[in-house]
């Protein structure tokens, strides 16, 4: 028996045109979150289902052109098992009059096929999505609304839901517990998706569902009721992300696209928030004790930086936990910690249950997200990075516009506890709008990081180190690496290595050594040596006026002179640019690395 | 009808600014240039767009997208070398219909410009034709009864003064001309005229009709400062809250910024978003400050560009002159302005009515630099404290 875990994307269309291009349309938006199969429902004079194993592309070959303007859309992603077209979504009920797409996962979903199949139910894959249809169509009463509400009314589990029927045949009813659903609308039109990234192109006004609520989309609107059938008032929120914002404008992928636009979104960042009187920023508790940073991948290499930046600015102790492990060793938690939780696209599903956890033992709560109207937005108090829509799987510009976030915080914190004084406030503010301008500055040098990159592309493992703030930089300098080239890398701090990582050096391994001024440099000329005296090939990190770096490495990349605590920034955009150039180079799928999905909403 | 807008070249003198991004991205009152044609083109009825991009082509794309927040729908085709108007032309043979409007991505018009050919055009080609006191540089347009007879680079003929605007109906006849022109020009550059020629030698059907309207072609990078000040006399006031100090004339600053008291503000000018101005900081007419912005206190800055990202340091005095993206400039930075200057550019010796610097992307200057006017400035260089600059300073360069 196999559990499904699912990263998936759902989507659906109700309007005045055909629904399959829209459909198509909508999943190809999404299929950063999950790729490995596809299908697709629509209603004409019956349910006409096509699915397939692979990508949307796949999909669209095999589809012929339907007439309905009412479908349903997924694509998904599995951790277990071999993708199928049996197991692919919308899945039916054995009459074929109800279809099902579903992103979540169905937790009593062998009782309840027990009991199906018991009252005479067939089942076709071994999703525990399929329940779902035959549920529907056993509680089926006239509705296809209360026979949803009926059917969910059995379930345990999560779940962002759309279903469709021949027996009412005009509408589309949506359901979300715990998984992400957006609603869109247009001209009487009606959109459905995962994330509103997919619907921008064709409406801005979104309406974010919440958990427990029941939706039912016709061509006249929507309606949308609590579970217990209350009617919830439409909350329509107009969307500032434009959709040509999710499009690659002329770049190669959406990688370099967003690495490129650094230096737009870092001012998105910044905007509103500094000026020559202070940070402006509002950050709870600065009382705390406390704080304990929760996140997962890259997020997590962030929050590793915010450590060191808040106990630097603020002198505040600080942890840094990754999510899945913090939920699971029975967290030491009380009313004077402060708890962080950093995540990308604020639905990641470790770091939600971890800052609900916190919630249970009545610590502080604050989100460092990059999603307006996510989840984790409705759960606590967040900070929005304002990175814009990123829709390569590798982090970068969200990564950046973390890191950014969190400096303002260390330095607001800083400021409210009396650690940090006003002039150096200020001081510290002049280098945060040169940010901007540094970071172009780190672009324009592409040409030679691209040069450096190529020389290493046959390379078969790297090593990156970094002292201070430049360790959780290393760390995601080899994240980076791993995740679009394939090639093993390893972060190390740089002190650490002669207490193992040693002896991985040999002859022409190539080491990248962070070395921006600030961080322990001296140390870090002696690591250098370190690694050189047993042949590896360094490459340094090093800022524009850094004399005396050249004596010690064989390559050096520059950064623009900047204050100690912005260099790492600066670097990890040379980091970014390094890897995407390796993975190019190889040809590897960079928007889309093998097995990884964009956003783990499932734990 | 399709419009099509020539978007792909770098626009060579306007160097330094064209080092970094295509001159039709240069912006003028806070806008890139060719936003103006797209909105004169959605303006008069034109919405369907297609772009040729190549120098710098992500910029412009990123830029506008899809066309969609401009009310226009834009396709791009790309032109991967840059070899001429004719050569960019044919690139968009398989996108266009039989007869489409060409335009120039770099000259601001307006709708009225716009409707001043397509509503005259009756079939066959159409040129656009403006007439100018001094034809220098442009292409002349010999016409008898508006038919056309000759087109003419490069050349002065006393008696006419008929300028070519580069604004064209041209229908899919021209390919095949184009493709007779292309491979047999040794200049490199094959220009959309010679193959218009060609048509008019076999006796096709050209014809020439005039314009009254805006027509203005930015030629130089200083060029920038007197399209800049005509575009923002159009400027209407807003100004929020967080704006203190004068405010006069008609004065429009972006969100998010501050502006401190103790400053004046003479309009027409605009102020972008998240800049920081003052206290104690004057901007005089016919100014236009990008985004994120910082001005220190008891500088001066007059008829002057400032793009995006640029810091100026305290007591400095800024008049006629371009400021590229994301400088940093010192306390007591002292732009000398002068006229009727000659400026040499790419060898050749270029008129400036009133000028003081032109400054490329990304410089850092220390304290107390003075230019002599008329200077250019390359990028990324680096300036010390103390430094007169009296020549042209190459990208990259250390100035001691």
């Amino acid at each position: 028996m196999h559990w499904w875990f699912e990263m998936c994307g759902i989507v659906g269309y109700i309007g005045t045109s055909k629904a399959v291009p829209v459909i198509f349309d909508l999943l190809k938006r999404l299929e950063y979150r999950g790729y490995d199969s596809a299908g697709i429902a629509t209603i004409g004079s019956s349910i006409q289902t096509f699915k397939t194993e692979g990508s949307v592309d796949d999909l669209v070959s095999i589809t012929p052109d339907l007439a309905g303007c009412i479908g349903i859309g997924h694509t998904r992603w599995a951790t277990h098992g071999v993708p199928s077209s049996e197991n692919a979504h919308p899945h039916c009920d054995n009459a074929g009059n109800v279809a099902v797409v579903h992103n979540g996962i169905i937790e009593n979903y062998i009782e309840l096929k027990d009991e199906l199949i018991g009252s005479g139910h067939e089942f076709v894959s071994e999703t525990d999505t399929e329940v779902l249809p035959h549920l529907i169509s056993e509680y089926y009463n006239g509705g296809l609304e209360s026979s949803v509400r009926n059917a969910l009314s059995k379930v345990q589990g999560s779940y962002a839901l759309a279903v469709i029927s021949t027996d009412d045949p005009d509408k589309i009813v949506v359901a979300r517990k715990d998984s992400p659903l957006v609603l869109g609308l247009g001209d009487s039109e009606f959109f459905v998706a995962s994330d509103a990234s997919g619907i921008l192109k064709y409406t801005k006004n979104v309406i974010f569902m919440n958990n427990g609520e029941i939706g039912v989309i016709s061509r006249e609107g929507v309606e949308i009721t609590t579970m217990d059938g209350a009617r919830v008032e439409n909350k329509v929120e107009t969307l500032e992300w434009t959709a040509e914002a999710a499009e690659k404008s002329g770049y190669d992928h959406f990688m370099q696209k967003e690495i490129f636009e650094q230096p737009i979104s870092i001012r998105e960042t910044f905007s509103g928030r500094i000026s020559s009187e202070g940070v402006n920023l509002e950050v709870p508790v600065p009382n705390a004790r406390r704080i304990v940073i929760i996140a997962c991948g890259t997020s997590y290499h962030a929050g590793l930086f915010g450590r060191y930046a808040i106990e630097h600015f603020a002198r505040i102790p600080v942890e840094v936990e990754i999510a899945s492990e913090f939920r699971y060793t029975d967290p030491i938690l009380d009313c004077g910690d402060l708890v962080i939780a950093i995540t990308q696209s604020g639905e990641t599903a470790d770091t939600l249950a971890a800052i609900r956890e916190a919630g249970s033992k009545d610590s502080h709560k604050l989100g460092i997200t990059n999603v307006l109207g996510s989840s984790i937005t409705r759960e606590c108090q967040c900070i929005l990075t304002r990175a814009g829509p990123e829709i390569g799987v590798a982090a970068t510009k969200s990564f950046t516009s973390q890191l950014a976030v969190l400096l303002l915080s260390a330095v607001r914190l800083g400021r409210l506890r009396g650690a940090l004084s006003a002039a150096d406030e200020n001081d510290f503010i002049y280098e945060l709008k040169q940010m901007s301008a540094n970071i172009r500055r780190v672009l324009n040098c592409a040409p030679s990081i691209r040069e450096c990159a190529l020389l290493f592309a046959d390379a078969e493992q790297f090593l990156f180190m970094g002292r201070g703030a430049n360790y959780p930089i290393a760390l995601e300098g080899a994240l980076k690496l791993k995740e679009i080239s394939y090639i093993p890398a390893e972060g190390f701090p740089a002190g650490e290595l002669k207490h193992g990582p040693l002896a991985l050096i040999y002859d022409g391994v190539p080491v990248i050594a962070i070395a921006t001024e600030g961080m322990v440099y001296d140390k870090m000329l002696g690591n250098i040596k370190e690694v050189k005296a047993r042949g590896a090939i360094v490459i340094g990190i090093a800022s524009e006026s850094d004399t005396r770096i050249a004596k010690y490495v064989d390559y050096v990349l520059r950064i623009p002179d900047t204050d100690p605590w912005i260099a790492p920034v600066l670097a990890s955009v040379v980091l970014q640019l390094f890897a995407y150039y390796i993975a190019y180079h190889k040809r590897c799928e960079i928007d889309k690395p093998r097995n990884l999905a964009k956003s783990v909403t499932v734990e | 009808m399709k419009a099509v807008i020539l978007a792909a070249g770098e626009g060579t003198r306007c160097r330094p600014l064209t080092f970094t991004r295509s001159k039709v991205m240069l912006p003028i009152a806070n806008k890139p240039m060719i936003e103006y044609v797209v909105r004169a083109l959605h303006e008069s009825g034109n919405s369907d767009i297609v772009m040729v991009v190549g120098f710098e082509k992500e910029r412009i794309m990123n830029y506008f997208g899809n066309g969609g927040d401009f009310g226009v729908h834009i396709e791009y085709v790309e032109q991967k070398q840059q070899l001429g108007t004719a050569h960019s032309i044919n690139q968009v043979k398989n996108v266009v219909g039989d007869e489409f409007l060409v335009l120039n991505g770099d000259n601001l018009v307006s709708a009225e410009t716009i409707t001043d050919i397509t509503e005259k055009h009756a079939g066959g080609i159409s040129i656009l034709t403006a007439a100018r006191a001094d034809t220098t540089g442009y292409a002349l347009v010999n016409e008898t009864d508006g038919r056309v007879e000759e087109i003419v680079e490069g050349l002065r003929l006393s008696d006419v003064h008929s300028v070519n605007t580069g604004i064209y109906v041209l229908n899919s006849d021209i390919f095949g001309a184009i493709s007779d022109t292309l491979y047999c020009d040794d200049r490199g550059e094959f220009g959309i005229t010679d193959s218009i020629q060609r048509m008019i030698d076999r006796n096709y059907a050209v014809h020439a009709y005039g314009t009254d309207h805006t027509w203005v072609d930015v030629m130089q990078s200083w060029d920038l400062l007197n399209v800049n000040a005509r575009i923002l006399e159009d400027t209407t006031g807003s100004v929020q809250e967080t704006v203190g100090g004068t405010i006069k004339g008609e004065v429009a600053v972006g969100s998010g910024s501050i502006v401190r008291e103790g400053s004046y503000i003479a309009g027409p000018a605009v102020i972008g978003r998240d800049c920081e101005i003052g206290p104690n900081v004057v901007i005089a007419q016919s100014t236009s400050i990008g985004d994120n912005v910082t001005i220190e206190p008891f500088t001066y800055i007059k008829n002057s560009v400032i793009f995006d990202n640029v810091y100026i340091g305290s007591h400095s005095t800024i008049k006629n002159s371009v400021i590229g993206e994301n400088n940093v400039i010192e306390s007591h930075f002292v732009t000398e302005s002068g006229k009727d200057l000659l400026i040499e550019l790419n060898g050749a010796l270029y008129h400036a009515d009133e000028i003081g610097a032109v400054l490329g992307d990304g410089n850092t200057i220390g304290s107390n630099v003075s230019t002599a006017a008329g200077v250019l400035i390359g990028t990324e260089c680096k300036i010390k404290t103390g430094a007169v600059i009296r020549k042209q300073i190459p990208n990259r360069a250390l100035v001691v």
